[in-house]
């Protein structure tokens, strides 16, 4: 062995504390969060749920009896169904808003911090030489990561399929104008985006519950029923005037990409609006995260 | 062919001049019940020192406030000279260890593992320093499996490596030799020797009393969260009892009883029994019963072992009753 393989002692020396240092401390722990997400069965689990759920809508509609202006025919861009393979992930992100991709974040979020506090690996990580409030972060960067993933996954599992059941063609978007594939194909991966942001905020408030409960199970189903609550609130005839201000009210701005002209102002809005629900779990969970105690 | 880590000069950073461990008047309390009491440590560089105590005596709970892990509610801790609750990464350069046992991703292999502790190190150990490290707790034909397949021993052995790869001065250990089987408690005992040999300050809590004994040179024993003793282990093996077997026990009594160095001098059958104050109150003994023309057939010294301090320190008459009771 070199000399200076061993440099006894100098490791923590190494931390300058410049935002620099920091955001290397990030990156390195962000790597070896995704890695450990790839490791793991759940995460695949999830990232199969988000296809399968496609392929499911697909064959259903194959072997249906639906007649158009029936079920997901009904939405303006289901009239595309079967004439064009792009006109699926939308229609089924429709269907599936509310719930589908809230589950599959919730099955990470909830488990990202709970899952390594109950199985002690945790207090492994936390005395070697990046921060607490690094570690966090590198941990909402990973979830925020598979989120994106889990739905891209969806979309392009959507696309491919759809394709090869009915073609890569023109179709119309939701305002009705017939766009070019091409166009469709892009906007797809625009609407995505939309959609990832509010349903990021869902996965930030699992993360939160899953540094506050320590509790894996009590933090994924906790995040389930945070979505499934909002949804019942925006619901409420009472509160009518509010529900432009309900987080899940915002998993419906993907639509904009999809309108002409694009509809920018219910996706600066979903933004603003997600942000400000993702902000104080996320606070919450660093300033918890950096104090508590682990003794497990 | 591993070529040993620890042999290797040190860069010394700052504060390496200050002691590894020195603790004062430490507190933490569980709602009314005091876990750690006002305790005082003191761990001296080049030191191997035991922290015994019963389940529940405090011992975890004080690691895990050296460590940074929890926070204390009273006194002081300084790990070379810096506080770990209000920097831990900075307190704890140069420092490794693990609580309870080691607690490794069962999902990655023993490798990998290996590589994110080192990531996490920020300039840790590379590929080369891990599967050097890895031959050394002789884990390198196992590396790539992962750590769900490992035995309760296999995973003591990674933890070690895990504290290695960060190159530490002061490696704090909680029961290193949990469920560990004999061969390797041997493997430890003698990879904690080496270690220590080669400059590592080792805090090390364990309930194998002999082991400890073994390697350690100073131990503190904790009990209901209070330090009961404290000291260097030689001090256990000077001032101990005596047993004498003479020619002339009368006369040999006669001759004990004007020895200043003898206390509490008694006689059962043919031998006597007594304490001496060092070894060198064994040489005027000896010269005291040869004047008095008393022929010496055995004097033997009746080492004081850890345990029995462990016991006397920790188990009241009513524990002793009991556990006689229960084997009885």
């Amino acid at each position: 062995m070199s000399s200076e393989a061993y440099r006894a002692g100098g490791l923590a020396a190494t931390r300058t504390g410049s935002l620099r240092d920091s955001l290397a401390a990030v990156g390195g722990s962000y790597y070896w969060e995704l890695r450990k997400l790839v490791a793991q069965k759940r995460s695949w689990i999830g990232l199969a749920a988000a296809a399968i759920v496609e392929l499911v809508f697909l064959i259903s509609i194959e072997i249906s009896k639906v007649t158009p202006n029936d079920g997901p025919y009904a939405d303006p861009m289901g009239q595309g169904l079967r004439h064009s393979g792009l006109a699926l992930t939308p229609v089924v992100l429709k269907e599936i808003a509310y719930f589908g991709p809230a589950i599959i974040a919730a099955l990470v979020a909830g488990d990202i911090v709970a899952n390594e506090d109950g199985g002690g690996t945790l207090k492994t990580i936390l005395v070697r030489s990046v921060r607490r409030g690094e570690i966090l972060a590198a941990k909402a960067l990973a979830l925020f990561t598979y989120v994106i993933v889990a739905l891209v996954v969806f979309a392009v599992t959507g696309i491919v399929a759809g394709t090869i059941a009915w073609g890569f063609h023109p179709l119309a978007n939701i305002s009705g104008t017939r766009i070019s594939a091409a166009l469709a194909l892009a906007l797809t991966f625009a609407a995505i985006a939309v959609y990832a942001v509010p349903t990021i905020a869902i996965a930030s408030f699992g993360l939160f519950l899953s540094v506050v409960t320590r509790q894996s199970v009590a933090a994924v189903v906790g995040t389930i029923f945070y979505a499934l609550a909002l949804e019942g609130l925006a619901a409420l005839p009472a509160i009518k005037g509010a529900r432009p201000y309900i987080l899940v009210t915002q998993l419906h701005a993907w639509h904009g990409p999809f309108q002409t002209p694009t509809n920018w102002t219910i996706i600066g809005h979903a933004i603003w609006i997600s942000v400000l629900f993702a902000a104080p779990p996320l606070i919450v969970a660093w300033i918890v995260f950096r104090r508590r105690d682990v003794a497990s | 062919m591993f070529d040993p880590y620890y042999r290797q000069p040190m860069t010394q950073p700052e504060g390496s001049g200050r002691r590894p461990v020195e603790v004062r008047g430490l507190v933490k309390r569980y709602g009314r019940v005091n876990a750690v009491d006002r305790v005082d440590l003191t761990v001296e560089s080049g030191d191997v020192y035991g922290f015994l105590g019963p389940n529940g005596a405090g011992k975890t709970t004080t690691l895990r406030m050296l460590l940074g892990l929890i926070h204390r509610d009273d006194g002081s801790i300084r790990v070379f000279g810096r506080d770990p609750a209000a920097d831990p990464v900075t307190a704890l350069a140069g420092v490794a260890g693990f609580i309870e046992e080691p607690r490794l991703y069962p999902y990655l292999s023993g490798r990998a593992n290996l590589e994110l502790l080192a990531a996490l190190d920020l300039g840790g150990a590379g590929r080369k320093e891990i599967d050097e490290i890895l031959e050394l707790v002789e884990l390198g034909d196992r590396a790539g499996d992962k750590v769900g397949e490992y035995s309760q021993g296999m995973r003591q052995r990674l933890g070690l490596a895990s504290c290695l790869i960060r190159r530490p001065r002061l490696l704090l250990l909680d029961e290193p030799a949990n469920g560990v089987d004999p061969a390797g408690i041997r493997f430890l005992r003698a990879l904690l020797r080496r270690l220590a040999g080669e400059g590592m300050t080792i805090l090390l809590s364990s309930h194998l009393l002999a082991e400890v004994q073994e390697v350690c040179n100073r131990v503190a024993v904790i009990d209901h969260g209070r330090i009961v003793h404290e000291g260097a282990l030689a001090d256990l093996e000077t001032g101990g009892s005596y047993r004498l077997q003479a020619t002339d026990i009368a006369r040999a009594v006669d001759a004990l009883e004007q020895l200043d160095a003898v206390a509490g001098l008694r006689r059962e059958l043919d031998e006597l029994t007594f304490t001496l104050g060092g070894d060198e109150d064994t040489v005027e003994l000896t010269r005291a019963l040869a004047d008095t023309g008393v022929g010496i057939r055995a004097l033997v010294r009746e080492q004081t072992t850890l345990e029995d301090l462990f016991f006397r320190l920790t188990e009241s008459d009513a524990d002793l009753r009991e556990a006689e009771a229960a084997i009885a």
